[in-house]
């Protein structure tokens, strides 16, 4: 649950609100998506939840806690309930990274698994995102950008967290490949009831996945509501701006043509 | 391809490895070929070059072989200049990217020292700390990283605050890494590439910088340095140039090795880099 | 109909760690004067690598093979936009060569000029880097090849990489139209100015003092449309332009894109991931895929009645606002 967030950027003598007063709750297992224009603070929003920065005011209460009272320790420790995907999984890791490492970070810092069962698990996680073990020993750089946010998903889910960050996660990929990570991610809300927090400025994605969607204008909430309903028929005009914008692929006026 | 054989493809690379192969050799066989005390007189005073086959570069004024003082003086040179750059790259990432990484009071605080440091030049730091301690190699070691650690220190910052920036580095924090391990494990083997490419100018003036105390009577007296021959030779230099002139020759080519031999790594990587 | 440049069997190959990738395998491809065809394909198509091909843009390590005849320059290569042929609807055919008019530039090998673009960079689609007007075309008879900036307008993805940094907006449009028009300073500022309007920037006056960090992403790129139409080129290329906006500003930038080319008579290539939008511009859609063209014909045939199963399954895969949901509602308390 999140409260009264604000968060504020001083930019030449001027304060900008990038959040400015957003609540909002995601309960077990729902996506709740954000969408906007960019400069929205879709992004803002999601480093606030996820505490990469923190709040100027407001709450967040996570699992039943403070989040925001958390100690450093209790922090990191935190963290493996709360995870996030970036937009781009090349950023997303370091460079040097090996996908086995990658992996199995995770495991080593929250102590869930020894140094002799990590590698079964790395491998049980590889292809629990349907890749094969076979690519742990590989550079990250090596792999296909797919693979890669498979190999980001499986991060994630390495510590088996309540909440994952999506911030624009299929964005950057093939459309050919966004529809099966689309169902990777679907199918492991399914089965393990994770929440999704789910970023993007694709109108259409948000519709075909997120349970709710938070339409944000300049840091504010514009409108909030079911995805569909919300979609369908947008009230503010942000909404209205948005699905209006967006590019619609009508195959069946197109046969009507000559 | 290979690295090994990109790096080799570069000209410069290939003369940089050659004389610097060069000089590695003549440090590692100057105790087999020249067993022994190089200061211990081995014939006559201010024999030329090339008079005599077992003094081929003849001997100085106090009659010690020349060649023997030159390999030997290959040893303190390389020595010194791959400790002191070591330390002074080893000092100048680990506080750069501290500063970097940790913001706040302690980029502050660290970057004030470094600036301290910068403020004098470190050629008189390293004369100061010298002439205090007293020479020995150890101190000559630390005196030249004591003026040379600011630069890396710099340029690991900086590269580290664009570093800490993205995204790896955020994706890090939120699996719960430790904030040293992500600024030493994520942030630094990132942030060396360019520090390192620093590496061969930070060794080659170390050697320069070695090369000026040991001239002026600052190296370690029990060792023979290159800086020191030259010294001796000031005295007789109408007479026999040649002893100031075969290690000052020495002194060029090993500088000009280790620059080559950098300017080939640095080119190596920025292609591969460029490639990934 | 005229054919404004006939693509033939262009190959083009690039060296990567001593092997060699082919980025575009055999392509033949006619582009019509007045054309309005859209370049889709997914990354690794070749699409980026058509487009740079076709402006003389690839990087000097690039290998090519075949030929891209241009008709225009063959009479009177300043021929103004207004005799160009009216933009009929009716076309999508792939013209015959016959209809080719002679042809006067053709490219053989490699590019044996100076390349502003390092060969470090030739991996990278081009698109991120490099101004407007700072490239260079293939060596060939200098008068009879198209120049960049002049004969062909290139819109990159990455507005802030397109535009110096340091450079007032107006005097980076006003640099085009000196350059390639031969206008005076002040008659190149007042043309930077008309152009600014024309690409409807907000306060013209202003925009041309403007340093480019001082504008939004999509006033950037519209900065960058001003200084590639500057010189009234004849082909505007315009290689994923909107994909680094967002969608309101991708909806108006493509608004844009479209008056501009009818306005003008330009010719258009847009090179685009996004299927949708290259049906919602383009007359004429080519599907590119490894390095090969996968289907060419109307953007009515290829969405409404696609021949080939990689076409159809980009259709398939676009996610529009009618699409059936993924997500199963059912077993959700929410």
């Amino acid at each position: 649950m999140v409260s009264n967030l604000t968060r504020r950027y001083r930019r030449g003598g001027k304060t900008i609100n990038a959040v400015d007063d957003v609540s909002f709750t995601i309960e077990p297992g729902e996506t709740l998506a954000l969408a906007g224009p960019s400069g929205s603070g879709k992004s803002t929003i999601a480093r606030l939840v996820l505490r990469l920065i923190e709040p100027d005011a407001g709450g967040i209460e996570f699992e039943g806690n403070d989040f925001l009272a958390l100690g450093s320790a209790a922090l990191r420790a935190q963290r493996a309930r709360l995870q996030m995907v970036f937009q781009d999984p090349l950023a997303a890791f370091n460079p040097r990274a090996t996908v086995a490492r990658v992996l199995d970070d995770p495991l080593r810092i929250h102590g869930i698994a020894s140094r002799a069962e990590r590698p079964r698990r790395v491998a049980a996680l590889l292809e629990r995102v349907g890749l094969s073990a076979d690519l742990a020993p590989r550079a990250i750089h090596e792999i296909s950008g797919g693979q890669r946010q498979r190999v980001a998903i499986a991060r994630a889910i390495a510590t088996k967290p309540s909440l994952i960050v999506l911030d624009e996660a299929v964005s950057a990929l093939d459309v050919s490949v966004r529809g099966q990570i689309l169902e990777l991610l679907l199918d492991l809300q399914r089965q393990e009831r994770i929440a999704y927090l789910f970023i993007s400025h694709d109108l259409g994605v948000v519709r075909a996945v997120a349970h709710r969607v938070i339409l944000l204008d300049a840091g504010r909430i514009a409108e909030s509501g079911d995805a569909r309903d919300v979609i369908d028929a947008p009230q503010s005009a942000i909404g209205k701006a948005l699905v209006a914008a967006a590019p619609r692929l009508n195959r069946t006026r197109s046969l009507g043509r000559p | 391809m290979n690295p090994l054989r990109r790096f080799l493809r570069t000209p410069e690379a290939v003369a940089g490895v050659v004389l610097l192969g060069a000089l590695i050799a003549m440090a590692l066989i100057a105790p087999l070929l020249f067993p022994g005390d190089p200061q211990a007189i081995a014939g006559p005073a201010l024999l030329p070059p090339f008079n005599d086959w077992s003094l081929p570069l003849g001997t100085d004024r106090l009659g010690r072989d020349v060649l023997a003082e030159l390999f030997h003086g290959a040893r303190t040179s390389l020595a010194v200049g791959l400790a002191a750059a070591a330390a002074a790259l080893a000092i100048g990432s680990v506080v750069g990217t501290l500063a970097g990484f940790a913001g706040g009071l302690v980029d502050e605080v660290l970057m004030r020292i470094t600036d301290a440091f910068q403020t004098v030049p470190s050629f008189l730091l390293a004369l100061a700390f010298v002439s205090v301690v007293g020479p020995s190699l150890g101190v000559v070691v630390a005196a030249i990283a004591l003026g040379t650690w600011t630069g890396p220190a710099r340029i690991a910052r900086a590269e580290v605050l664009s570093i800490r920036e993205r995204d790896y580095v955020a994706s890090a924090r939120a699996i719960g890494m430790h904030p040293l391990e992500i600024a030493f494990r994520e942030v630094l083997p990132n942030a060396l590439p360019p520090v390192l490419a620093m590496s061969s100018v930070i060794v080659a003036a170390a050697i320069l910088t070695e090369a000026a105390l040991s001239f002026l009577g600052l190296g370690d007296p029990n060792r023979v340095t290159w800086g020191g021959m030259i010294a001796e030779g000031r005295a007789v230099l109408r007479t026999a140039p040649f002893l100031s002139i075969v290690p000052g020759i020495a002194l060029v080519l090993t500088v000009l090795g280790v620059y080559l031999t950098g300017e080939g790594i640095v080119e190596t990587t920025a292609v591969r880099r460029g490639l990934s | 109909m005229t054919v404004l440049a006939s693509i033939r069997d262009l190959t083009v190959t690039y060296r990567r760690d001593g092997s060699e990738v082919a980025a575009l395998k055999g392509i033949s491809l006619d582009i019509m004067v007045g054309d309005c065809l859209a370049i889709i394909g997914e990354s690794g198509s070749g699409k980026s690598t058509l487009a740079l091909a076709i402006a003389g843009l690839l990087p000097a390590s690039a290998r090519i093979k075949g030929s891209v005849a241009w008709s225009w320059l063959s009479s009177g290569a300043e021929a103004p936009p207004s005799v160009l042929p009216d933009i009929s609807p009716a076309r999508g055919e792939i013209a015959p060569s016959s209809a080719l008019s002679p042809i006067t530039y053709i490219a053989e090998g490699e590019p044996s000029e100076k390349q502003p673009i390092s060969p470090l960079a030739g991996e990278m689609s081009g698109r991120t880097e490099g101004g407007v007007t700072e490239r260079q075309p293939f060596k060939s008879e200098p008068s009879k090849i198209p120049l960049g900036g002049r004969d062909i307008g290139f819109i990159f993805q990455d507005p802030s990489a397109s535009l110096d940094p340091v450079m007032p907006i107006g005097k980076q449009i006003a640099e085009v139209a000196r350059t390639h028009l031969g206008l005076s300073w002040p008659q190149a500022y007042a043309k930077a100015k008309t152009l600014l309007e024309r690409v409807r920037l907000p306060d013209p006056d202003s925009a041309l003092h403007a340093f480019p960090h001082q504008l939004s992403g999509g006033q950037k790129q519209r900065a960058v449309i001003a200084a590639a139409i500057a010189a009234g080129p004849k082909l505007l290329i315009a290689d994923e332009a909107t994909s680094a906006l967002d969608t309101i500003v991708q909806a108006e930038i493509v608004a844009l894109i479209r008056r501009l080319v009818t306005e003008d008579g330009m010719t258009l290539l847009f090179i685009s991931h996004d299927i949708a939008l290259a049906a919602e511009l383009a007359e004429r859609i080519a599907v590119f895929r490894h390095g090969q063209l996968v289907e060419l014909g109307t953007t009515a045939q290829i969405v409404g009645a696609p021949t080939q199963a990689y076409t159809r399954a980009l259709l398939d895969a676009h996610i529009g606002l009618d699409a059936e949901p993924l997500l199963n509602q059912a077993g959700l308390h929410a």
